[in-house]
């Protein structure tokens, strides 16, 4: 068309747009090292699935409409990227044609047609998007101008698109221009307005224009297109709409250890991390680079937050308004964060003292003025999470929330000594007795008196060691579970025996709450204890030691085959070790236990054998699954005081309440705990029944 | 303005104490910081911290403290004090205030925390006695302490009425209640400070006294024997009907317990 102003044109974008997207890179490159080059194979799937797949969207049957018209937007624009491809050529040469998609091949035919029908369905899309935004308005949508001229651009390239195709169309059906209009025109497939329906239906809309008129649309929509387009380039990296960019990488490098990112194994005697306070992340720099992805890609769409337990109860923690104001600090520091990355490398152990001294000294100076628990996130924010990872099960872009707000809160506990306090009678009670209760570590099998219960000391070869946790042994509600437990292992047959007092918390709690130095002391003892054991098998009665067994030991050297009583329990059912009876009456649900499900996929388990007892069947939850609703009190919350809005497991307890069930089945003692109180607090105790499922097994089996 | 803090070793409560022979078995008991004397410390630091002061710990007996005073450094506590000889193993709480009279005197204190008892004994006579001996004004039970100047201090303490605020000239002792604070949980930075900070230790001879100045180390009283508390039988639960049940508690009472 006229190449001197389209190589202006390209030139000027592609020069700002590079020198944003260097600058972004170079950012990204300047945080925290991680590896996520591994697996290629494993993360190009990845890739395939949840983001050209778009499976959180299309997939959530919640909002599968909006998943939909998401969906189509993404796939048409990747679609529309070869057209773009020709229309530059255009630019430059009349005429141009692709290799592949050109004149001569049906490839290129197929495509225009894919290509026209994309671009309607985009085209309606985008004017639903806009509806919903505008009229329908979603709760989790937080709306801004922003995301308005986003779709207004869409609207706008789509139909320059289709009236630049129209316009051709009626200058050569309606005006006899020359042939020469025609991208494709091949003897063989025909005219390509025979594939092109709705560029078609465009050309209609405009058939009252004259020759001229139609001579100028089409000059003119070209250009609007090209522009639109190198301007909707420049402004991606400004907003949220970078997600367009960063999506498919983002999701390329997810985690793929665990259901995310693992707390690391902090060393606490290196006198350095002390020094640079790098131990946890205290200051923006020391995100790493997939975490300052994370926050390049977050689009504000909200559904963290429309399933986060503390927004919900009204909390003051909304997660995308952590990512945006994490993403502005950020990108406020970029440039001393990069000079630091620099500065920093230039440090030598072996270099002259004084110098290193002085260069360690700017570097410092180069670190954010802003506390990051303070000025930026604030210290209520930090403390609310639960850590149930409902946010990271339906990110659409695999955001991982949770192994941030730990290390922040590594980072308060040991940095700077700035954590709940309430916590302490707690952290306390670990310390010197193993247990966050505090009750003399003596009488951790007292529980078990009369039950015959074989402890490892007694007999060290039996095959299995059931890990009973501190509330299976010290809370009195619970101990009813344990002994449940311990009657139906004895019942099918089980060589099984416990650590007795030689137990001790797991640490889960201590490190949820980034206490990494009594996780690592309660870590260490029982890994000891249970290698001197030589232990292989575990069954966890508790899904919060399941899960530090079984995920987090191994960084300290303790590998063993950790399963939840619900696996086993349904194993002991499948090969007919234990009987169970369709016995049970009156109706019944299941709260799936955050650490059981999101973190360890067990989900099936609890619900087939609660089908084999219950006469009535199992009435699901409206949150159940992998959206299931925390209790409340994972993450270190079940010894904090929630002062702060509507009690978190009052909001679960009202939701069974609802669903008008007389049983409710749980497989975690603070899930049980939590639950059994909100019922008592709105006075349900007498209609609704709270147990959990090894009681239910041992009350029905044969 | 000097602190002299001073902390016993005591049996972790929490655990069950089983007695043979009128003697306690030390097989499986752990030994903690008493709670009282953990806030002695908080309040020593507390005061440290925003009234600026020299703050100092002294244990006395009880083998090997290390850990317990490496604690107290990591809360907070300067400088440690660890008195440990033979002559003091049946020490009583008068040999105690005197054995701290020598290390309050060879310091030069304006003012003494000790918690106002022991979780193991819970005697409460050591910080009252000390007191005494060295002829200084004492508040027990302190559940406050205001630094006012440098001559004197505002405590609170609790009776079952209410609060008595007493102002004290310095030096002076002041045994502390539990509630004065909630001593806060050591970390990591502190522990690892503390690893490298050294610990006082010293016989009596060192702290130049002898058997015979702490009273020919004859203690005013004697342990001749532990006894385990009878813990309460668990009660009857009765249910059915209520005259039958009625009729069944009466017939206890008259012919099981014989008080009616």
């Amino acid at each position: 068309m006229n190449p001197l102003l389209m190589s202006l044109l390209l030139i000027v974008a592609l020069a700002i747009f590079g020198r944003i997207m260097y600058h972004k890179i170079l950012l990204l490159m300047a945080l925290e090292p991680v590896n996520r080059f591994n697996h290629i194979k494993v993360r190009l799937l990845n890739m395939v699935i949840l983001a050209i797949g778009q499976k959180r969207l299309v997939g959530r049957k919640k909002e599968w409409i909006a998943g939909i018209m998401h969906a189509f937007i993404f796939w048409g624009f990747c679609i529309l990227l070869i057209r773009s491809l020709s229309l530059y050529g255009e630019g430059f040469v009349k005429g141009f044609q692709l290799p592949i998609f050109g004149n001569d091949s049906i490839i290129g035919y197929l495509y225009i047609a894919l290509k026209d029908i994309m671009e309607g369905i985009v085209l309606l899309m985008a004017a639903f998007a806009i509806f919903r935004r505008a009229v329908l308005k979603p709760e989790r949508l937080h709306n801004t101008w922003e995301a308005y001229f986003v779709l207004v651009m869409i609207v706008v390239l789509m139909i320059s698109d289709l009236l630049l195709d129209g316009a051709r169309y009626n200058l050569i059906m309606l005006y006899n221009n020359p042939d020469h209009l025609h991208f494709f025109n091949n003897p063989q497939y025909g005219s390509e307005f025979l594939w092109t329906p709705v560029s078609v239906g465009a050309a209609a809309l405009i058939s009252w224009m004259s020759a001229d008129v139609t001579g100028y649309i089409l000059v003119g929509m070209f250009w609007l297109h090209i522009i639109t387009q190198l301007t909707f380039l420049n402004f991606l990296p400004l907003g949220k709409h970078f997600h367009i960019i960063t999506a498919l990488p983002n999701v390329f490098f997810k985690n793929l250890e665990y259901p995310h990112q693992k707390a690391k194994l902090l060393d606490l005697e290196d006198e350095a991390a002390w020094e640079d306070e790098s131990l946890g992340i205290n200051h923006i720099h020391q995100l790493n680079w997939k975490q300052g992805l994370d926050l390049y890609t977050c689009t504000e769409c909200g559904r963290c937050k429309e399933v986060c337990p503390a927004y919900i109860t009204d909390k003051p923690l909304s997660l995308h308004e952590f990512n945006d104001k994490l993403k502005f600090e950020l990108f406020d520091n970029a440039d001393n964060i990069i000079k630091r990355a620099k500065l920093s490398a230039t440090i030598k152990e072996d270099g002259d003292s004084e110098q290193m001294k002085e260069i360690k000294a700017r570097v410092v100076e180069l670190n954010s003025k802003k506390q990051l628990i303070g000025d930026v996130i604030e210290e209520d924010t930090l403390w609310a999470c639960t850590t149930c990872r409902a946010c990271e099960e339906v990110c659409p872009v695999t955001i991982e929330h949770v192994p941030r707000i730990i290390a922040m809160r590594q980072g308060q506990t040991l940095m700077a000594e700035a954590y709940p306090k309430e916590l302490n009678p707690a952290l306390k009670g670990l310390e010197r007795n193993g247990n966050p209760w505090g009750i003399g570590y003596d009488k951790r099998a007292d529980w078990a008196d009369g039950l015959d219960v074989k402890t490892m000391a007694d007999d060290p070869d039996v095959d299995y060691l059931l890990w009973v946790g501190c509330a299976g042994s010290f809370d009195d509600r619970t101990k009813k579970v344990s002994t449940s437990l311990v009657k139906i292992l004895q019942k099918a047959g089980i060589s099984f025996a416990i650590l007795g007092v030689e137990e001790k918390c797991t640490g889960d709690f201590a490190r949820r709450v980034g206490n990494e130095m009594l996780y690592q002391m309660m870590a260490q003892e029982n890994i000891e204890t249970l290698n001197n054991y030589k232990v292989k098998k575990i069954i966890a009665a508790c899904p919060h030691c399941l899960n530090t067994l079984k995920h987090e030991y191994p960084q300290m050297g303790g590998n063993y085959e950790v399963i939840h009583h619900t696996e086993f329990i349904d194993q002991l059912v499948r090969s007919g070790k234990i009987t169970l009876n369709k016995s049970f009456q009156g109706s019944l649900t299941y709260h799936d236990p955050c650490y059981l499900g999101r973190y360890n996929s067990v989900y099936d388990q609890p619900r087939s054998i609660l089908k084999s007892i219950s006469k009535d069947g199992l009435k699901e939850l409206t949150r159940h699954g992998k959206e299931s609703f925390c209790c409340g009190a994972g993450g270190g919350r079940m010894w904090m005081e929630e002062t702060i809005g509507k009690r978190i497991n009052q909001e679960r307890a009202e939701e069974i309440i609802n669903k008008h069930v007389e049983n409710v089945a749980v497989a975690c003692p603070f899930c049980l705990t939590m639950i059994e109180d909100g019922m008592k607090e709105l006075e349900k105790e007498e209609e609704i029944k709270t147990q959990d499922i090894c009681e239910l097994v041992a009350k029905n089996m044969e | 303005m000097k602190i002299l803090t001073t902390v016993k070793k005591v049996v972790d409560v929490e655990l069950t104490m089983h007695v043979e022979d009128g003697a306690i078995v030390e097989d499986g008991l752990q030994y903690v910081i008493n709670a009282w004397d953990e806030s002695a410390v908080e309040a020593s630091v507390q005061l440290k911290e925003n009234n600026g002061a020299e703050t100092t710990l002294v244990s006395i007996g009880g083998g090997d403290n290390t850990d317990m005073i490496r604690r107290c450094y990591a809360m907070g506590i300067e400088n440690g004090i660890h008195i440990d000889d033979p002559a003091l193993a049946k020490a009583d709480a008068s040999i105690f205030a005197k054995v701290l009279q020598k290390v309050y005197e060879k310091g030069d204190y304006d003012l003494v925390i000790t918690g106002k008892q022991a979780q193991d004994t819970d005697s409460g006579q050591t910080g009252i006695i000390l007191a005494e001996y060295l002829g200084v004004p004492c508040v027990s039970n302190v559940i406050a302490i205001e630094v006012m100047d440098d001559q004197h201090i505002k405590v609170s303490r609790v009776g079952d009425a209410g609060t008595e605020i007493v102002e004290l000239e310095l030096p002076a002792v002041v045994t502390v209640d539990v509630s004065i604070n909630e001593p806060r949980l050591p970390q990591m930075r502190g522990i690892m400070m503390a690893k490298k900070k050294a610990i006082d230790v010293m016989d009596l001879a060192a702290l130049g006294t002898s058997d015979d100045e702490v009273e020919g180390a004859t203690p005013k009283s004697e342990i001749v024997e532990f006894m385990v508390s009878k813990t309460r039988k668990a009660g009857q639960k009765f249910e059915g009907d209520a005259a039958e049940i009625t009729a069944k508690v009466v017939d206890l009472l008259a012919n099981e317990a014989k008080v009616l």
